[in-house]
């Protein structure tokens, strides 16, 4: 668990989110030294940005929309928040996580905290959770500003050629599936009102795996607008609001059976902050939100479909959260309130050739009411020492709303309810000791989640990984886990460090699919169904190492590897687990031009789970070279990124490519940055 | 239970019959052309509002009513105002010409359809139920039956309809009154026959329309041809148990779970639990068992490993 310090960054984050509660940042649209950043900066994808984080893995279906993993685990077990919103995905094969319903240019950075010290808003974070934070310019200081916010290229002065607004053009262009890249934002800024907003569009035909070899269904095209507005009501209290529009078209997903002709999201909140001049108190934040996601799966453009089936999906979530934070000699104290209500629905009609259509409600119209008191501390002790705790309860009310999907579930589960309560929990603490040198902290935990509406009500959802329809479980009891995590860092030098850590996840009726042999599947040439069922226990294991060495002033090293394991209850492998992993990279920095060159890839999977439907997946290694220049052009600045991924053309999936598609072939890329 | 319903279609009229009608002050109940006076043959004010209602859900089959000494109408319903092939449920109604109020003793017998085999100049009948029964008390004055038809009117052939009816006394019926008899659309066959030595035994779904996604009760009966064919064939005395394999073709032959055999109940048909998952195209394979466990008919293992003995049932 190193906490990676982004005071800096943070500053101009209108949402002081305090650095040291946070495990991991990953930086999208600001310019900063030394932090965690997507070498193909403001352009990247978010998912590339996603992958910079370390405990994060992505599971691909196509180009488009990754899963992303925490600690080995999967998004059931990872609270994703958008500045603290909850959004639930609207797809039942989990087509689109709700990182997929943001642009980078809507977002300042990605926080992570690993495991189950949660940021305040976060339920069912046994893995961890991630909060986007998204890019708001901020209030100007007084007196008149002179010293802007940082921005990728940042000019080399304060003063803007547009007068109050200033602006930015972005694009990219990539070989390997032309992919295109067009962003436009401008942001303007007083003491008493902040403006910014932008529109980015992305555009990829099918990708070439190495070897040249075309991978059909792996186009997709995504337009997103958003805005930001601030109003500064007193010195003491401001007004925020935020609204982002985001839909991706004809998205292609090599990985499965079927595609995507919409996937649209609104998402909107307004924040009320009050900042107080108090001895104890500091901030007191309420913000209300209301998120709408609709997505259409689209098998019509697919050749021998056996039988044509339209599945549509959507995710209503309206909530709200206030956080008080506080601080009183040793103590920082965060205490969050949240409260929101989730409606999945999700059906299926399938139109068998001259007969009637067939129906079913894959999702029977679940509403979720959540409610949660979140309490966080962090103890500064005497010697370098420090203890951060946090705790939280939550209590959620669900109801099938649809009468058929019930029904239908009913065959299944004769005796079960229309409703259901369940409470959970989680509650974790961390001691550091950093002495000189030395940075060593050690953390235990415990906590619960309660089964998501697929693994509770879902129906008859086929699982192209395994080749199995899962059927939800409704007598299904909560997750628990004991999280133990310890890591150890030695920095001799400032040029010099070496790091080391672990933690292991220690799961109580761990949630998983179980053979159903009972059962006939509903889809054509699926092996089988299962149902989701609680595994007495299970354990999940993750460890890295780490080294960084700047060996002259314009060269450094860095090297990792990782090694994780997870084990079900006959001590057999759990599936979609990293096998060991290394990374490489030497960073050469000359005058204005950097220039880094990266060799990463995993050994044999000799852990993998074919008692999940997990086939083994062979080595891989690749090499990438990326380079970033920055022109000052009078009172702009142009950043010109330029890279070859994959330089050696080499044909490779990982163990999280969904059926083994094939990663990307060698990819020439250019981006430009243009700050105005 | 003072339910207060107002069905007025003329508020005048209905103004005038409150006015001389002693029952409304008690019940307050109104409907529109009857006069719900105490009458001992007829419903009380509470039933006539039951079976009022009722017949609002069904639709009058205008070839088989009738009228009986000129003092009672004699009204017969099906759910759709027709009649398909396989099971069809058939109610009856009397009123009283004079009051309009609703006849609660009268007998329906010997209802017999015939159908008329062009080609070989045959006729055969069909299998029917018993009697027409009162089914629920609370309308005392509606009875039901079925028929259960064994082909639908096309160019081989053509049905007609008897019965005979006496209501307080007075006798009439229909006789030989021709009737249209439709086919069920694609995806529906609820009439499956089979042979035990030289004897023909019919199978009748009882209205798979009613069924949703889900768990439902599934109701049969099995009819036994008679000789000689004209007569309506009753139900078979036999006791045998109808085992069911419910499948989609559509969708690679996915069934369902927990399926329970049909089995004899005291009224004489045959009753079991049907789990559908999803809407479209259900393929019930049969296999049916005498007492004794031996298969009599069905259970056969075609190349694609079902029942050759099914109904289909679209949802």
């Amino acid at each position: 668990m190193i906490a990676f310090i982004l005071s800096a960054l943070l500053s101009v984050d209108s949402i002081s989110t305090p650095s040291h509660l946070i495990d991991e940042v990953v930086v999208v649209s600001a310019a900063n030294e030394g932090r965690k950043r997507s070498a193909k900066g403001k352009v990247a994808s978010i998912d590339e940005h996603l992958a910079e984080l370390s405990h994060v893995n992505l599971v691909r279906r196509g180009s488009y929309a990754w899963e992303p993993v925490v600690n080995n685990m999967q998004i059931e077990r990872v609270s994703t928040t958008i500045d603290g919103m909850k959004i639930f995905y609207a797809c039942t094969d989990k087509m689109d996580p709700v990182t997929s319903y943001v642009e980078s240019s809507n977002l300042q950075s990605i926080l992570l905290n690993s495991g189950l010290n949660g940021n305040p808003q976060s339920t069912g974070n046994i893995g961890g959770s991630l909060d986007l934070k998204l890019k708001k310019v901020g209030f100007s200081p007084l007196p008149a500003p002179s010293n802007s916010p940082l921005g990728e290229g940042s000019r080399p002065d304060g003063s803007s050629p547009l007068g109050g607004i200033r602006g930015g053009l972005s694009s990219g262009y990539e070989t390997n599936g032309h992919v295109q890249v067009y962003g436009v934002d401008a942001s303007t800024s007083s003491h008493w009102f902040y403006a910014n907003g932008g529109a980015f569009y992305r555009h990829a035909d099918n990708y070439k795996e190495g070897g040249g070899r075309k991978v059909s269904f792996s186009q997709f095209r995504k337009v997103n607008a958003f805005i930001n507005l601030g109003l500064r009501l007193t010195e003491l209290d401001v007004l925020e609001g935020t609204f982002i529009y985001d839909r991706a078209t004809n998205v292609g997903y090599p990985a499965l059976n079927m595609d995507v002709s919409k996937a649209e999201a609104f998402i909107t909140s307004l924040a009320y902050r009050h900042q107080f001049d108090h001895p104890v108190l500091n901030t007191w934040e309420t913000k209300l939100y209301y998120n709408h996601i609709t997505h259409i799966m689209d098998d019509t453009t697919r050749p021998d479909v056996a039988i044509h089936m339209d599945m549509p999906g959507e995710s209503w979530t309206s909530g709200l959260y206030s956080l008080l934070t506080a601080s009183k000699g040793s103590h920082d104290v965060q205490v969050n309130y949240d409260l929101y209500y989730n409606r999945l629905f999700a059906d299926m009609t399938m139109y068998p050739g001259g007969a009637a259509p067939m129906y079913m409600v894959t999702w029977p119209d679940v509403g979720t009411l959540n409610t949660g008191v979140a309490l966080s501390d962090l103890v500064s002790l005497p010697h370098q020492q420090s203890v951060k705790l946090s705790a939280k309860i939550a209590q959620q009310w669900q109801k099938l709303n649809n009468e058929e999907g019930y029904h239908a579930l009913r065959v299944f589960f004769p005796g079960m309810k229309d409703h259901y309560v369940q409470t959970t929990g989680r509650i974790a603490a961390t001691y550091t000791w950093q002495p000189s040198h030395w940075q060593l902290s050690f953390g235990a935990g415990w906590g619960s989640r309660a089964p998501t509406v697929t693994e509770a009500y879902g129906y008859y959802l086929n699982n192209t990984f395994d080749q199995y329809d899962y059927i939800g479980n409704p007598r299904l009891k909560n997750e628990s886990a004991i999280e133990l995590n310890g890591a150890i860092t030695w920095r001799p030098s400032a040029h010099f460090s070496l790091g080391a850590d672990a933690n292991t996840f220690l799961f109580s009726n761990y949630i998983i699919g179980q053979f159903e042999n009972r059962l006939s599947a509903m889809t054509v040439d699926a092996e089988g169904v299962k149902v989701y069922g609680n595994l007495s226990h299970a354990t999940i294991v993750n460890t890295s190492l780490n080294a960084q060495w700047q060996a002259l002033p314009w060269l450094t090293w860095n090297g990792k590897v990782s090694y994780a394991a997870g084990r079900d209850d006959d001590q057999d492998p759990l599936p979609l687990i990293s096998p060991f992993a290394y990374a490489s990279n030497l960073d050469v920095k000359w005058k204005r031009l950097q220039t880094r060159v990266e060799v990463r890839g995993n050994v044999r999977q000799t852990d993998y789970a074919p008692k999940y439907g997990e086939t083994q997946t062979d080595p891989w290694a690749i090499v990438n070279l990326n380079t970033t220049y920055t022109l000052p052009l009078r009172q702009t600045a142009l950043t010109i990124r330029a890279g070859i991924e994959n330089i050696f053309d080499k044909r490779y999936s990982t163990y999280a490519d969904w059926c083994d598609i094939p990663q990307k072939g060698r990819n020439v890329y250019v981006n430009l940055a243009w700050e105005l | 239970m003072k339910t207060k319903v107002l069905m007025l279609f003329l508020a005048v009229a209905s103004l005038g019959l409150t006015s001389c009608n002693s029952n409304d002050d008690e019940t307050g109940i109104v409907i529109d052309g009857i006069d719900l006076s105490q009458d001992v043959d007829c419903c009380s004010a509470e039933e006539a509002l039951q079976v009022y209602k009722f017949i609002q859900t069904v639709k009058i089959i205008p070839e088989l009513s009738t009228t009986v000494d000129d003092k009672y109408e004699v009204w017969a319903y099906s759910k759709t105002g027709t009649l398909h092939k396989g099971y069809n449920d058939l109610y009856f109604v009397v009123t009283k010409k004079k009051t309009g109020n609703y006849v609660k003793f009268f007998d329906i017998t010997s209802i017999t359809p015939l159908m008329h085999m062009v080609k070989m100049d045959m006729w055969h009948s069909t299998p029917v139920g018993g009697n027409f029964e009162v089914f629920d008390t609370t309308r005392p004055a509606v009875k039901r039956g079925w028929v259960s038809l064994l082909m639908n009117t096309s160019d081989a052939g053509s049905w007609q309809f008897s019965y005979n009816i006496e209501v307080l006394g007075s006798k009439g019926g229909v006789q030989n009154k021709a009737i249209n008899v439709d086919a069920l659309p694609d995806g529906q066959e609820w009439l499956k026959s089979f042979k035990v030595g030289d004897d023909t035994y019919y199978l009748s779904l009882v209205n798979p329309t009613d069924w949703k996604t889900g768990n439902n009760t599934i109701q049969a009966y099995i009819s036994k041809k008679n000789n000689p064919a004209t007569t309506p064939y009753g139900l078979a005395t036999e006791t045998f148990t109808i085992e069911i394999d419910p499948r989609m073709p559509d969708m690679g032959s996915h069934t369902s779970p927990d399926n329970t055999p049909l089995v004899k109940q005291k009224d004489g048909s045959y009753q079991g639990n049907i789990n559908l998952t999803m809407t479209g195209l259900w393929r019930i394979h049969l296999t049916v068992k005498d007492t004794k466990g031996n298969i009599v008919a069905g259970g056969d293992d075609l190349k694609d490993g079902f029942s050759s003995l099914y109904w289909d049932v679209t949802l």
